[in-house]
């Protein structure tokens, strides 16, 4: 009796309770799904349209799942379709990319390492307005230093190359790279790098046994932001180089604003996927430790 | 006529051989274009095969995308100081960057193979801006057609395609009632100004003159220009359906290949896209000049054409020599045009075999205009006034085409004011 | 100035080796400040004389002085381009926030699979802005996107039309550049709300608060620099907007309703040939940046000293 008075109230309550968080629950889950569907709904319309049928997706719309499967769209993409003046596909585009990524991404990743290195550790009078200086690259548009960019490429004797496209990636990408470092590198405490030199380590003897060893997430968020914003740049390569010695983004949207052809969804639907495939990898596997750098260093 | 498609490719071989003969050059190009994929690439690889049977080293440098890209290409090229041998440029923008002393001269070459003769008068003043050939066209487009499909006609009533723009309200007013679309399109700026100035023109060919020619502000806000946007208007709020913006060229190809449309008024290579559609001449759909209200054959024309800028390597130049020949010649004319749907640059060369009836009524018209005094050239397709005119014109007739309460008389005079703007 | 004493402490005797020594960060930094000299200051340098000048199909140095500047205002189309970029800017950086943040707290409250929704969120970030516009435009299309396909499932009345009306089309931009960079924004979030010290939420607890109100008032607090970098980070997206617009509404369409200023450079410099006029505009585009930045740079070395003092 006694218990069952006391804990009639108690078990009212806790039910409420129970109630109130199973609600918030659903509240949370229904929430994220709703963002999750218009979140998916492209990549799902793009990986399902690069398996239909051209004549079934203009029929049926854009929408839809697949009623019969083809690969004909990868393989005429990554082939024949005719893009760039030749028909031999995106393939050599697609090299073309990793060629341009890989070096921009390395070089400007090491450079950053570096400048940040010094900016951070060895300061010097006036280092500090170098760095507010270098971090102005950081938002200068592209479309300023267009033609800037195709005079020096042109003394340089790079017009048309991928090897000019990794210099301006490399140049431009310099500033994101520094920032990024030096912010990480500010967190490390200087009585470690003090110690150091009392012990007669120098320049390159810190850099390595100190400062290296604490790079990884900062190193994994230069190389992530770096790749996917190399790869996807579209303007410095549709302006310095041509055809089939063009990046694949240029050669995506070469495609897709294509004058007065027929538009094929399919070939188009496969291509995007192609050339999203390299950036999408990356933050698959990277995303956890990106997530976790960039707090770390390049927003404080 | 065999015998004298004979002679011209004697003709041809010889000038090769005295080419040939002349420098010991390897001829070689590189030839910047914007025909990038599909169709159009098709087209120019035509080019480069004769080319490359002719000895040459061919080389091309296709931009994807957007004119201005290409624009942007050759003049990243001039800056980087490696001009392109050979690169399409059309309208004013031959006058512009002959101006800069860069192009090559092609006077000698035209007067020993004869181009003043064959190549069509309306061109000249393009291709010589200041007396001297320094462009090579490659084709005439006519933009004033009006295509009839045959399934959309039928369920609207319509017998034969409208001659003048009473009749095609008329009809149209026949399609509305019967449910069907009447003018199939989609609103982009080239072709809304498309759309509009075969309008101005069917409407009143002096304005048309004033306003899109020579760049006459009083002439756009004339009367008659306010009469040219109701008509335009008219066409917009009740012959188009709602989703023309946004609407691509394929899905409004597709409005008259299912029937739900009657009409679309397009320049000539919609012949290609009509046929990549399934569509056949004479059953599926019909063509015609659009409508006019003066009663005489009329043609607008858009040429595509090739500038060389000046080189140093004679390899270079010996292959600018023989790219141009090539361009001219009644061969190269006759396979590319079959495949884009528009019509020799030569008046000389014989349209019976092979080019579809559509065409060889586009070279009668274009004839015919020339002897009537009727031929203009397109401001639209960037064969007139300077682009940053055309670019401030088109603006105001696709925000006309997307804005349905701004009047007539609102646009005429934006369209004067946009233009007086870029004068200052 | 730690440093400086070090070096001092070290130097007595300056042999080459090390002298060498010494100058070795200026000999491995001085490449990349060249380098970004040239490209920031020069670049710009040229460009605003290139405003100055009247260059038109090529770059030409005849000066004209600030004509441009002044006939620009004039120019309808930079006056949408310019309005279009304020609309934008603040929609597109206040919503991407505040989806950001949504999200963000709703991971955080301990949801199964954490690491799929942080996934799904993220991805659209790995993607261009290009390839962004080209899908959402087949999306938006009225005759094979959304409304195709709600009308084949018998809702024949339905219409979704954003890109085709000029005066929704600005909003089909602004939707889709949130799709792109909200995950950007939740990333930082999430982070942030993970870095707070679990000691200010037990405290929290303790005084009674709910969740609502531990939110408002102790979390969100915390991480509000998070906020400021976001938003600067997302500013400088807006500002440079150009490939989405291109692709989405094929190059400020329907009409001219969806002109940037990025577009608007690029058209004059390179389509129309008005260069000058063009790199007017291009300069202007910086002024907006550094309207932007110069606050919050120094905002940073105000924070920074300030740490630097308590710490």
């Amino acid at each position: 009796m006694v218990d069952a008075t006391l804990s009639a109230p108690f078990d009212a309550a806790a039910a409420r309770a129970a109630r109130k968080y199973f609600i918030g629950r659903v509240g949370i889950y229904a929430f994220l799904s709703l963002f999750a569907f218009i979140y998916i709904l492209p990549l799902f319309v793009v990986v399902a349209n690069s398996f239909r049928p051209l004549p079934e997706i203009i029929q049926n719309g854009l929408i839809g799942f697949p009623h019969s499967l083809t690969f004909g769209a990868w393989s005429q993409v990554w082939n024949s379709y005719c893009v760039g003046g030749t028909c031999e596909g995106i393939r050599h585009n697609f090299f073309n990319s990793l060629e341009m990524t890989i070096p921009a991404t390395i070089i400007s990743t090491l450079l950053g390492l570096m400048n940040g290195y010094i900016l951070s550790k060895w300061r010097f009078y006036g280092s500090e307005v170098i760095f507010t200086c270098m971090m102005f690259g950081v938002f200068m548009p592209g479309q300023v230093s267009l033609m800037p960019w195709a005079f020096v490429l042109g003394q340089l004797g790079l017009a048309n190359s991928i090897t000019g496209l990794v210099l301006i990636h490399c140049v431009q990408g310099l500033s994101f790279t520094t920032l990024f470092c030096r912010n990480y590198y500010v967190n490390i405490p200087d009585d470690l790098i003090k110690a150091a030199r009392i012990d007669g380590a120098g320049f390159w003897r810190i850099f390595y046994k100190i400062i290296l060893p604490l790079s990884p997430p900062i190193l994994i968020v230069t190389v992530i932001w770096q790749f996917t914003g190399i790869w996807n740049e579209y303007l410095f390569g549709v302006v310095f180089t041509a055809g089939r010695g063009q990046p694949i983004t240029a050669s995506l949207v070469g495609m897709a604003t294509g004058g007065t052809n027929v538009r094929v969804y399919d070939v188009m639907s496969a291509g995007v996927l192609i050339g999203a495939i390299p950036p999408l990898l990356i933050y698959l596997f990277g995303g956890r430790y990106f997530v976790r750098g960039l707090t770390q260093g390049a927003i404080k | 006529m065999r015998n004298r498609g004979y002679l011209t490719a004697i003709a041809g071989l010889m000038s090769l051989g005295l080419m040939a003969g002349g420098a010991l050059a390897e001829p070689k190009t590189n030839m910047l274009h914007q025909w990038d994929s599909g169709s159009d690439a098709a087209a120019i690889a035509k080019l480069g095969e004769m080319f490359t049977a002719a000895g040459g080293k061919w080389e091309q440098t296709s931009i994807a995308g957007h004119t201005a890209n290409t624009l942007a290409k050759l003049r990243a090229d001039v800056i980087a100081g490696n001009a392109p041998p050979a690169v399409q440029l059309k309208g004013p923008e031959i006058a512009e960057w002959n101006a800069t002393g860069m192009t090559a001269d092609l006077d000698a070459q035209a007067k020993e193979e004869g181009w003043e003769k064959v190549v069509v008068p309306e061109l000249l003043p393009v291709m010589k801006p200041t007396g001297k050939w320094v462009a090579a066209p490659m084709n005439i487009h006519r933009i004033n057609w009006l295509w009839g499909a045959t399934k959309g006609m039928t369920k609207a009533g319509i017998t034969e395609l409208p001659k003048t723009w009473a009749e095609f309200n008329a009809d149209c007013d026949k399609a509305v009632a019967a449910k069907v679309i009447c003018l199939a399109h989609f609103s982009q700026d080239w072709t809304d100004a498309t759309t509009f100035e075969v309008v101005v023109y069917g409407q009143n060919i002096d304005l048309f003159r004033k306003a899109f020619v020579e760049g006459d502000t009083a002439a756009m806000r004339s009367p008659d220009m306010v009469k040219a946007f109701e008509q335009y208007r008219l066409m917009v709020s009740k012959y188009m359906d709602p989703a023309i913006a946004g609407r691509d060229y394929d899905t409004t190809t597709a409005m008259l290949s299912k029937g739900d449309a009657a009409f679309m008024i397009m320049g000539d290579w919609e012949i290609g896209i009509l046929t990549a559609a399934g569509m056949k001449q004479g059953a599926d759909y019909v063509c015609q000049q659009a409508p006019t209200d003066w009663g005489k054959p009329g043609f607008i024309l858009n040429s595509d054409s090739v500038v060389f800028f000046k080189q140093k390597d004679p390899d270079f130049i010996a292959g600018q020599k023989l790219l141009a020949h090539l361009i001219l010649s009644p061969e190269f004319q006759t396979v590319f045009n079959q495949a884009k749907g528009s019509i020799p640059a030569r008046l000389d060369v014989d349209l019976s075999k092979g080019f579809n009836p559509c065409q060889q009524l586009s070279k009668k018209d274009l004839q015919a205009s020339i002897a009537g005094g009727t031929l203009v050239r397109s401001m639209a397709h960037n064969m007139t006034v300077l682009q940053k005119y055309r670019g401030a014109m088109m603006e105001v007739i696709t925000t006309f085409v997307n804005t349905p309460n701004m009047s007539p008389k609102d646009a005429a005079n934006a369209m004067a004011d946009a233009v007086e703007a870029q004068k200052s | 100035m730690t440093e400086a004493t070090i070096l001092a402490e070290h130097g007595s005797g300056p042999s080459l080796r090390e002298r060498l020594q010494h100058a070795m960060p200026f000999i491995v930094l001085a490449p990349s400040l060249l380098a970004s000299f040239i490209y920031v200051f020069v670049f710009t340098i040229w460009t605003f004389y290139i405003s100055l000048s009247d260059s038109s199909l090529l770059p030409t140095y005849h000066f004209v002085g600030f004509e441009h500047y002044v006939s620009i205002w004039a120019n309808k189309r930079w006056t949408i381009a310019y309005s279009n970029l304020l609309l934008y800017s603040v929609l597109y950086v206040s919503l991407a926030i505040l989806i950001g943040l949504g999200l963000a707290i709703a991971i955080d409250q301990r949801v199964r699979g954490e690491a799929i929704w942080r996934t799904i969120f993220l991805y659209p970030l790995a993607v261009s802005f290009a390839v962004t516009g080209t899908v959402w435009a087949w999306l938006y299309s009225p005759n094979a996107g959304i409304e195709f396909f709600v009308r084949s499932l018998g809702w024949t009345d339905f219409t979704f039309r954003l890109t085709t009306d000029r005066n929704l089309a600005i909003y089909a931009v602004i939707a889709t550049g949130i799709w792109q960079s909200s995950g950007f924004a939740m990333a930082l979030f999430l982070a942030g709300l993970r870095s707070v010290d679990p000691d200010l939420l037990k405290a929290a607890q303790i005084d009674g608060a709910g969740p609502f109100r531990t939110y408002r008032k102790v979390i969100i607090p915390t991480i509000a620099p998070i906020f400021i970098a976001v938003a600067v980070v997302l500013l400088q997206f807006a500002i440079r907007t150009f490939d989405l617009v291109a692709a989405l509404t094929n190059n400020g369409g329907p009409g001219i309703a969806t002109t940037f200023p990025a577009t608007y450079v690029y058209d004059l410099m390179f389509q129309r040939g008005q260069i000058a006029e063009g790199a007017t505009a291009a300069i202007l585009m910086l002024g907006a940046l550094a309207f932007v930045l110069v606050p919050y740079s120094l905002w940073l070395v105000w924070r920074r000293r300030r740490e630097s003092a308590h710490g």
